[in-house]
């Protein structure tokens, strides 16, 4: 069929039903809100699992003993490992004062000195996780100005088991909100072409082939439901920007990372899912007229 | 004459004016779509047009067989009550043929039959020679396109202009656009509408939007035209007045069927007409004026 000609008369079918395309485009771009708010949700997740799965913190605590050769010995044999990034070495007192900077003072101001050994903490560099840190715990525990390494394995696990139930929720949600804008896309559709099945009837009865008939619905089908996609994008950027400082001074910190917009080849997804989803539901509710 | 057409070679015996909407059934049988031009000798061939499916060639002798017969033809809606009983005739070309009978006998399922909406159940019927029953889904469209279909409701887009609804025939042919004007500006003229292509169809009269259904149904240039009911809805002056335009098609070689109960339409002219009644073909003859001092069922059926 000529697409030039599909092209003129999705044109016309726009501008003859442009207040019930109206409708449709706001009800899809408020589906299409809600799916593209979900996908930021499982971005920003997915980001926040993958920035503290990566992250690779240890606590050498030095038993009492320890003099400060041995504490500088340990510092460098430490140092010297290519997977540490940096390491600190806080001594009791300083560590008492953080804690108690940290928690703003109270009750906890009158806990004694002792209750804070001196540490050495470790960063270890990008890439390298728990399972590494594991390992160096292994190595240096043995050493005796170390009296306990804490890896912080078993939090991270929980935090992980967090993440994975979070980004599981946040999938079913956008699967329940994919069935919803499915079944908007689908009547708001079917109720347009219903509109205009007697010109459908018409075209058939001249001779029209079914491929005629359905082009220039496709096309504003595909048309509505990139726009709509598009308008939805843009409001959720929008919207990201007007709250974003809102947004990483609560979620930002609970996560302990940037809170950060849809990437790029998502939201591409998000606008050729409209694109698609728009053209099928035409295409779809088309057909049940065709047999005339 | 012989004429080359799409890498094939037909004889064509009659001389192609499209201008003057003569012999409809060359483009039918050649499978041919002609423009035509600001000069009338120098029509050229646009594109193929395909005889029922594209590729598909009609045979040489169709054009000396009647344009449409029914060969016993049944057709059941209900198992136990068939809406047509063994329904045998034949329409010549050219002919000018009134369908008639009470509601419910069949008038219309007879036409939907002819243009594929329905198919018959048993028996043949055979549209310039090839099988309709026969067609495949996909070449129903072009069955269509030889014949123009004319509705007792119009079925006109009132939204649309006035030329974007006789155009509409022709862009699925996928014709050029100014062959588009030229030819709707002289459908429109045909009917009575000519100037009046830019109007809103929506506020045209009844008889109007009948006159812009049948532009559409012979921008065209069909083989057959069907005119199920169509002055239905319209009061008995208009009625003549369209009858009349459907008689003026006719005389341009134009095969015409007609189907209405409308006795006094079917009185008023000297046509073939075919009663129908309860499925079955009860009488066809020639002129109902001349039937009327014979023992005859037809005005009864005519009602």
């Amino acid at each position: 069929m000529n697409f030039k000609q599909a092209v003129v008369r999705a044109r016309r079918g726009l501008r003859e039903e442009r207040r019930l395309y109206l409708i449709a485009v706001s009800s899809l771009t408020i589906a299409f809100f809600c799916v593209g708010g979900v996908l930021f949700a499982l971005s920003n997740l997915s980001a926040a699992a993958t920035r503290w799965g990566d992250t690779g913190r240890m606590s050498v605590y030095l038993s009492a003993n320890a003099t400060d050769g041995d504490v500088s010995q340990l510092r460098m044999v430490l140092e010297a490992l290519p997977e540490v990034e940096e390491v600190e070495h806080l001594r009791a007192e300083v560590a008492r004062a953080r804690f108690i900077e940290e928690s703003e003072g109270g009750e906890f101001s009158a806990l004694p000195i002792e209750a804070f050994p001196a540490s050495l903490e470790v960063s270890l560099s990008e890439g390298f996780g728990s399972q590494k840190a594991e390992e160096i715990a292994e190595r240096v525990s043995g050493l005796s100005a170390v009296d306990e390494v804490e890896t912080y394995r078993g939090w991270f696990a929980r935090l992980e088991s967090l993440m994975n139930a979070g980004q599981g929720l946040a999938l079913f949600l956008a699967l329940l909100v994919g069935l919803c804008v499915l079944a908007v896309v689908g009547n708001t559709i079917r109720l347009a072409v219903a509109r205009r099945r007697e010109e459908i009837e018409v075209l058939k009865l001249c001779g029209a082939t079914d491929s005629f008939v359905r082009g220039p619905f496709v096309l504003e089908g595909t048309f509505q439901g990139l726009a709509s996609a598009t308008l939805a994008v843009v409001l959720l950027m929008g919207a990201f920007l007007l709250l974003r400082d809102r947004i990483e001074a609560s979620l930002g910190e609970l996560v302990g990372a940037d809170v950060v917009f849809i990437d790029g080849p998502t939201v591409l997804l998000l606008l050729a899912a409209g694109a698609v989803v728009g053209a099928l539901g035409s295409a779809l509710s088309v057909r049940r007229y065709l047999a005339v | 004459m012989k004429r080359r057409i799409a890498g094939l070679r037909f004889a064509c015996p009659v001389e192609f004016n499209l201008v003057t909407f003569l012999p409809q059934w060359n483009r039918l049988v050649y499978g041919t779509y002609m423009a035509s031009s600001s000069s009338k000798s120098s029509s050229k061939v646009v594109r193929p047009f395909a005889f029922f499916r594209a590729g598909a060639r009609a045979s040489e002798n169709a054009s000396q067989k009647p344009i449409l017969v029914f060969e016993d033809v049944f057709k059941y809606f209900k198992d136990d009550s068939p809406t047509l009983r063994g329904l045998d005739m034949s329409i010549e070309r050219g002919e000018f043929c009134f369908i008639t009978g009470p509601s419910g006998a069949g008038k219309s399922t007879m036409l939907r039959l002819i243009y594929r909406a329905h198919t018959v159940d048993s028996g043949r019927i055979l549209f310039c020679g090839r099988d309709i029953a026969r067609l495949k889904e996909s070449s129903i469209p072009f069955l269509r396109r030889n014949l123009g279909i004319v509705f007792q409701d119009f079925k006109v887009i009132e939204h649309w202009s006035v030329f974007e609804n006789v155009a509409v025939a022709l862009e699925i042919l996928d014709m050029p656009r100014r062959l588009v004007r030229s030819r709707v500006a002289e459908a429109l003229e045909r009917v009575g509408l000519a100037g009046r292509g830019s109007e809103r169809t929506a506020t045209l009269s009844g008889g109007e939007m009948q006159r812009v259904a049948v532009a559409r149904a012979i921008v065209t240039e069909p083989a057959l035209i069907l005119a199920d009911e169509p002055t239905g809805n319209l009061d008995p002056h208009l009625a003549l007045d369209i009858l009349t335009l459907f008689e003026e098609i006719n005389e341009t070689g134009t095969t015409v069927l007609f189907a209405t109960h409308d006795h006094s339409l079917i009185a008023s002219r000297n046509h073939r007409i075919i009663g129908i009644d309860d499925g079955r073909i009860i009488e066809a003859r020639v002129g109902l004026r001349s039937w009327q001092n014979e023992p005859s069922g037809m005005h009864a059926v005519a009602g």
